[in-house]
């Protein structure tokens, strides 16, 4: 057995309430993660495609990496894969992914993922101590919060753990751990398509409803705990490997140039410094609070407070509830948002849009949309209580609204006119706009050419964004542009690539079409595959080295080599995410994507950006620029597709993968199922 | 392991040495734990001096010449030490085998939310005291290091038992089929890294902690409680990122962002 995997998958049946393995060899060339789950979601039904995501043949994926459970910085989240029912205008198979300490957990216990399929025909949750797993009864669990859930299940799993103290799973296995929980609340329970997966009090697998699928299922949670080793093929190298990253780790004791990167602000989200992903404890007077990190982060950007409010919450997990004048009311308020189990990423866009709706005297007491919701007190803990309440338990209104921001508009009436004019502003999938397509384009074509919002915060266009939008820019745009483009193996050498102009080297290049590629193979194989932390990797620059380079591209494969005995170069590993994105972009042609659906709503066409500094090369110079009133040009960006399907062995006609593409990828009987089904490209 | 390392418990301090099938005959761990140990272990451990318990010599316990104290405030819960030690130590990742355990309770109330559990060598090591056979032991070729050697142990769980803290610092490990006890000994034996360990040299868990929050001193510290180990780690450059433990602090940089909003 190769270091970093246990050696088994665990499958689990709830109808038939079989429970059986999978043979982690057999799908060790995806690597982990995302790949592995893609392979093994393709071979259990990608013949039976399609059926929609709440059907029982719908599978829920968890895989942990061959970095879960080890001390990988920034690894060991928990990807999250089958077909997702937030999505739209399909339920796209799709990811999402959650940090803490669940994949650490599973593969101490054993288990190099989980594949549940199947739904029970009463509540259960799934137990994992080492390796003895049963199908639980959630009876007197199904209804509670995500919080409860988690307490209830660790006091069911270890009744005699004490906190600080060693227990005994069973004879010779000991731990002074909590078992990792996983679940859905009530927004999962009862179908929502904003249902998000919980693990602790915040980390959240937001995207695409995969706490609707939990519930579909009538799975309330998945409890591990394990007292095993995960193997090191090369403990040695593995050692000196996590030594060396700490030049680019932020110095807590001495950090470079700490009046710059440490007083807050923009540099709070980039610097690597802790607890910087949490904004509700940034006003004085400030809460007592420590940094807080997953498994194995030495980031920790997240926190716990002395009040025990937003714990382990972050980013967004923070900004969705807004309740007026107070810092703790909002912090609750968000918490209500993890306790009833809720996507952030949906629901953000979601309050947005009821509350637009409102002021357009559509939605409201007595109007077209009735209610008795107290839409007319926004900013209110009770406000926030009551809508979140709703959709969660699809009481009233809340019924249409659990359908999650795109259904919810087309069942109104008002899909068309609202996402194309922007008043919904949902830019790829049903997924709410993030960072503007029109200017940093590469977020918006890696989201397109995807199944969902990219969500991966230090892929070029962030990084880059924030240090710009700081007022004090630690590189130049053209040092930038180059040392970034450096660390793009094996494209390396084209600073044109974070080119966000839209002249000839710009956002329709062929640079760019290299830069989008790299990112879905960064995306499929290191995060992915990986179980690597978006806001983490890929580190191109970074502000605490003296050069401003970042691991990237030497640590991945120092890491990976020495953690299973791999010999690959980076460049090897990026082959991999190119197979992995390819695999899904087949599975996404069988549930019928086609090149014609790869477009954004009109408003990203037609609405003049407001515009965001970020590298540009103009009249023959690198500077920072907005890029104001800029829209995409539609024939453009065909053309850049086209160009992009070509480059990744795809037919331009339809954007389906062909055969030799497939075949060079050992992939020949994807290739088969897609020509059955008139799919190949 | 070191089995050739002069150890006190057997050598300095005369006591009945029982083999296994004695120590098993004699009808347990905590019949035999308790015919050796005189006093309880919290007030073995605390005394000012201390014989080994059961003789009637009055040997004493040379002082170690190193431990390790912490900052449990300054700590993030990642567990990169633990998962260092079990490194170094086994060649493996596993939390279970650290020798350095972190708890934390994700939905409590910051500071009580972690607890940090490090050996604390301590001036009587009542691990040491209590081992019917010799295993646990001052190795004092190594700066009176205490340690466990596990090849000894004959698994009775007694060191568990004793160790007068919560959680026990003595840590339970399968090796090669069997349980064992083992603990911290500084990073004397490491053999999956090559630095020197030990008093004078480098230890895994300190070496690896992003946040800095554990430190090797040379001075004992205070054994009464647990504060003369939990210690202020932190300086200006922490609380400067709104990190206070007191609401009355205010960082002589305001975390405030200056510049737009959020994401």
């Amino acid at each position: 057995m190769k270091g970093g995997y246990t050696g088994k998958i665990l499958r689990v049946h709830l109808t038939t309430r079989t429970i059986g393995t999978i043979d982690t060899a057999k799908y060790e060339e995806f690597g982990g993660g995302h790949g592995i789950g893609s392979a093994v979601f393709f071979d259990l039904v990608g013949d039976q495609l399609t059926f929609e995501a709440f059907d029982p043949r719908n599978l829920i994926i968890m895989m942990a990496s061959p970095f879960s459970g080890t001390f990988m910085p920034g690894s060991g989240r928990c990807e999250v894969q089958g077909m997702g029912p937030m999505l739209y205008p399909v339920e796209w198979f799709a990811h999402s992914n959650f940090g803490g300490r669940f994949t650490a957990q599973l593969k101490f216990a054993g288990w190099d993922g989980i594949v549940v399929e199947g739904a029970a025909d009463e509540p259960v949750w799934i137990n994992i101590v080492n390796d003895k797993v049963t199908i639980e009864s959630a009876k007197g669990i199904w209804g509670m919060d995500t919080w409860d859930t988690q307490e209830e299940i660790s006091r069911r799993v270890m009744p005699g753990l004490k906190y600080g103290e060693w227990a005994e799973l069973a004879r010779d296995q000991a731990t002074t751990q909590s078992p990792a929980v996983v679940c859905c609340g009530p927004a999962g329970e009862n179908r929502s398509r904003l249902g998000a997966l919980l693990h602790g009090p915040g980390s959240q697998a937001a995207l695409c409803g995969f706490g609707g699928v939990f519930g579909s299922k009538k799975l309330k949670a998945i409890s591990a705990i394990g007292t095993g080793d995960v193997p090191i093929a090369d403990p040695k190298a593995f050692m000196a490997a996590r030594l060396w990253f700490r030049q680019f780790q932020w110095d807590v004791d001495n950090p470079r140039e700490a009046e710059r990167f440490g007083a807050g602000g923009p540099y709070a989200l980039i610097s690597g410094r802790p607890s910087g992903g949490n904004v509700l404890n940034r006003d004085l007077p400030l809460t007592p609070a420590r940094a807080t990190a997953c498994a194995s982060c030495p980031r920790g950007c997240r926190m716990r407070l002395a009040t025990g409010d937003s714990n382990e919450s972050v980013c967004a997990g923070t900004m969705v509830i807004t309740v007026n004048g107070s810092v703790k009311f909002t912090r609750q308020g968000n918490d209500l948002m993890q306790k009833y189990g809720l996507g952030h990423w949906q629901l953000m866009p979601l309050l947005s849009y009821i509350d637009a709706l409102h002021k357009k005297g559509i939605l409201g007491k007595g109007k077209q949309i009735d209610t008795d919701l107290p839409l007319d007190r926004p900013g209110t803990f009770a406000y926030a209580d009551a809508v979140m309440r709703a959709i969660a338990y699809r009481e009233g209104v809340g019924d249409d609204l659990a359908e999650a921001c795109a259904r919810f508009a087309k069942k109104i009436g008002r899909y068309d006119q609202d996402v194309n004019d922007g008043t919904l502003s949902l830019a790829y999938w049903g997924t709410a706009n993030h960072y503007d397509p029109a200017i940093e384009a590469e977020w918006g074509f890696g989201s397109l050419l995807g199944e969902r919002d990219l969500m991966l915060h230090q892929m070029s266009n962030y990084p880059i964004h924030w240090m710009a939008w700081s007022g004090d820019p630690y590189l130049t745009a053209e040092e930038v542009s180059r040392l970034y483009t450096d660390a793009m193996v094996p494209y390396q050498g084209d600073p044109f690539m974070v080119d966000h102009s839209d002249g000839p080297t710009g956002i329709y290049s062929d640079s760019k079409v290299k830069q989008v590629a790299w990112i879905k193979h960064y995306e499929k194989f290191w995060v992915g595959a990986g179980g690597f932390c978006g806001w983490r990797w890929p580190m191109c620059i970074t502000n605490n080295t003296a050069d401003r380079r970042g691991a990237t591209p030497e640590a991945e494969p120092k890491f990976w080599n020495a953690v299973t005995g791999d010999n690959r170069t980076f460049a090897d590993y990026m082959e991999l995410g190119h197979k992995i994105y390819t695999l899904d972009r087949s599975i996404w042609a069988l549930q019928g994507r086609h090149r014609d659906m790869e477009v954004f709503p009109d408003y990203v066409y037609d609405k003049p950006s407001v515009g965001h500094d970020m590298t540009m090369y103009i009249d023959g110079q690198w500077q920072y620029a907005k890029g104001t009133g800029r829209t995409l040009d539609r024939a453009k960006v065909e053309d850049f597709k086209t160009r992009f399907y070509k480059f990744e062995g795809y037919n331009p006609d339809n954007g389906y993968p062909k055969r030799d593409t497939l075949e060079k990828m050992k992939l020949a009987k994807v290739a088969d199922l897609l020509q059955k089904r008139g799919k190949l490209g | 392991m070191a089995d050739d390392k002069k150890a006190l418990n057997t050598e300095a301090a005369p006591k009945k040495r029982l083999s296994r099938r004695d120590f098993l005959v004699t009808g347990g761990t905590v019949v035999a734990v308790d015919a050796l140990i005189a006093a309880s272990p919290a007030a073995a451990a605390a005394a000012p001096a201390a014989a080994p318990a059961g003789s009637s010599a009055a040997a004493t316990y040379p002082a170690s010449k190193g431990y390790l104290v912490y900052d449990s405030k300054k700590c993030a819960g990642c567990t990169t030490c633990m998962l260092a030690c079990s490194l170094v130590h086994y060649g493996v990742q596993n939390l279970s085998r650290s020798r350095i355990q972190i708890m934390q309770d994700s939905f409590g109330k910051f500071p009580g939310d972690v607890i940090m559990a490090p050996c604390r060598q301590c001036k009587v090591p009542v691990c040491v005291q209590s081992c019917p056979v010799g295993a646990a032991y001052v190795d004092t070729e190594n700066g009176n290091v205490r340690r466990i050697d596990s090849a000894k142990c004959i698994g009775c769980r007694t060191c568990l038992r004793m160790c007068p803290q919560q959680p026990h610092r003595t840590v339970w490990v399968t090796i090669d089929g069997k349980g064992k006890s083992s603990k911290c000994d500084l990073c004397l034996d490491t053999p999956y890294w090559d630095e020197k360990g030990g008093p004078g040299g480098k230890q895994a868990c300190v070496e690896s902690c992003p946040m800095k929050a554990i430190k090797f001193v040379a001075e004992m510290p205070d054994q009464k409680e647990t504060e003369g180990y939990d210690v202020n780690l932190r300086n200006d450059h922490w609380y400067n990122l709104g990190l206070v433990d007191n609401s009355t602090v205010e960082p002589k940089r305001n975390p405030v962002w200056k510049v737009g909003g959020g994401e």
